[in-house]
């Protein structure tokens, strides 16, 4: 099986050949290819040429364009931090939506029109070109509530929440379209899959997150499912108490961060949902050994079950030892990928 | 008494005005300062972080709570300046250069804030001389700092190095936290302390202070 025949058959429920490995890289990739981040994150042919390196170097299944959380913000008009060398920022003190009357000025951008967007999607279209049928292709947007928070700024948006929740609908409407249109030009550049980043949403429990963020969500991954594209749900950080919602997505693919047990998210999600995760990708795959790795991996597959595939909880850090990345994909190669019962 | 327990139930469910009008009311009953503050502020707070640490409460209800806990703060502070009453310890915390991520810290410096401690907060993206000035300058008893990111991280040990080449690192319990920074790091770039959550940075800068 190729790569993306490989993925494709776990995210159905089907049997594969070996579980599949899909860890988000991204400075690590960088390093790889031996480029500066701000060049990867600025041209789409250095982020292909990283990506496609660092599958091979390694066996990954699948190639990825995420790269940092500020493309849709940039072509928004947000002022960015640039950084030689490690992810670009948005700077809070001057976030575009800092005074709340500005959003209803304010357009969903066009896509395609030159700017950090369509860079993404050029990427696309090259890691399509370049990887054909044998790799997975990743496109990846800012979910509602993350690029809310880019937009508005995180601690307005997190007291927003209690003092106008109107606002916060209004924002959340806004940034769905942002993240429809540009997963749709994802989509029809190639990609297989549309990772939605919305760390933010880690950051509330339960309650907020049935009434401001799930419903947000929801729409968005009926968008991307309309269009023809699929899901992968990546909130970053401690989703216990809000798993519930998640499995209620009906993502085809659900990141699980560290912090949550798997068996949890296994019981919370339910059998049919495919989940990738969630070894700690600081305290075990930089900080651990080939050994300890092997050995949370059996224990999170012991957990996971069927519709698993091997992933860091978050992005693997840049410092990461090659033997230890090297140790997460033998396991994922030597171990089959069991069909739903 | 009454209005000062409305602070206590103000500041829990994150009520600024509320908490404004209530110590502004107990403060015109003759109610001290510090009595405010280590009899409802404080429990609160302490109420707050449990709250937090058994997941009742989010980011959101703790940044509330800690806007309703500095509108109370900003009536007490000119009068507590007046009399000469201090808090127990000062805190100088931020997080360290190129980290723009200030959520976490702000959680941290708002929790150490309504415990009683002095809080004087940088901001983000600190560098080590700016830590270096607010130390001296300042004369904290403790140094907090937050790194979000791996990349960022080596920003602490810097840090570190400019309070010891500028004869300040004695002076100073040095605290460190941040999702990727982990106790072996912390040991590594010689901190005092790590804490993986702002309840556990509260309950280790009062053992710290316990031990003086």
């Amino acid at each position: 099986m190729t790569g993306r025949e490989r993925i494709l058959a776990v995210l159905a429920g089907h049997k594969a050949d070996h579980i599949p490995c899909m860890p988000i890289t991204m400075t690590f990739a960088a390093d790889i290819l031996g480029v500066k981040y701000l060049q990867y994150v600025r041209d789409h042919r250095i982020m292909v040429d990283a990506q496609v390196k660092t599958a091979a170097t390694f066996g990954f299944d699948y190639v990825s364009t995420i790269s940092d959380p500020t493309r849709e913000a940039a072509d928004l008009g947000a002022h960015i931090q640039w950084y030689e060398d490690r992810p670009p920022a948005i700077l809070e003190d001057e976030a575009l939506f800092a005074d709340k009357s500005v959003l209803a000025g304010v357009e969903a951008p066009d896509t395609i029109a030159g700017g950090r967007m369509e860079d993404r999607v050029r990427g696309i279209e090259l890691l399509r070109e370049r990887a054909g049928k044998g790799l997975f292709v990743e496109g990846w947007v800012e979910g509602p509530c993350a690029e809310g928070a880019d937009l508005r700024g995180i601690n307005r948006l997190m007291m927003d929440f209690s003092d106008d929740p109107a606002f916060v609908h209004d924002l959340f409407d806004f940034t769905l379209q942002v993240a429809i249109r540009f997963a749709a030009a994802q989509i029809q550049a190639g990609a297989d899959i549309i990772g939605v980043g919305d760390a933010a949403a880690s950051l509330v429990g339960p309650r907020i997150y049935k009434e401001f963020v799930w419903p947000w969500e929801k729409k968005l991954v009926d968008s991307i499912h309309a269009n023809g594209g699929r899901v992968r749900l990546h909130i970053c950080g401690n989703t216990r108490r809000i798993l519930d919602g998640i499995g209620t997505l009906g993502c085809d693919l659900v990141d699980i961060d560290y912090p949550v047990p798997m068996d949890q998210a296994r019981t919370q999600t339910g059998p049919q949902q495919t989940l990738a995760g969630n070894i700690d990708p600081v305290r075990e795959l930089r900080d651990g050994s080939p050994e300890t790795i092997a050995l949370s991996l059996e224990a999170l597959q012991r957990q996971a079950g069927a519709r698993w595939i091997v992933a860091a909880g978050c992005e693997v850090v840049r410092d990461t030892p090659h033997e230890n990345v090297r140790a997460m994909v033998e396991f994922a190669q030597t171990h089959e990928a069991i069909a739903m019962a | 008494m009454a209005q000062s327990k409305e602070l206590y139930e103000a500041i829990l469910n994150g009520d600024a005005k509320k908490a404004h009008a209530v110590t502004q009311a107990a403060i015109e009953a003759g109610t001290e300062p510090m009595t405010l503050i280590s009899e409802f502020m404080v429990p609160a707070m302490d109420e707050v972080g449990r709250l937090f640490e058994e997941e009742e409460y989010f980011v959101p209800e703790l940044l509330l709570a800690g806007r309703a806990m500095k509108s109370a703060m900003e009536l007490l502070r000119p009068l507590m300046t007046a009399s000469g009453e201090k808090l127990s310890a000062r805190v100088v915390i931020g997080t360290v250069k190129g980290d723009l991520h200030d959520i976490g810290k702000n959680i941290v410096a708002s929790m150490l804030e309504g415990s009683g401690f002095e809080v004087i907060d940088l901001g983000a993206d600190v560098s080590a001389e700016a830590f270096v000035a607010a130390v001296e300058e300042r004369k904290p008893q403790f140094v907090c700092m937050s790194a979000l990111l791996t990349v960022t991280m080596p920003a602490m040990k810097t840090t570190i190095d400019a309070l010891t080449n500028a004869g300040l690192r004695n002076r100073v319990k040095v605290l460190v936290g941040g999702a990727p920074v982990t106790l072996r790091y912390a040991k590594e770039i010689g901190a005092d302390g790590y804490s993986e959550n702002a309840s556990g940075a509260v309950g280790l800068v009062r053992n710290l202070l316990a031990e003086a």
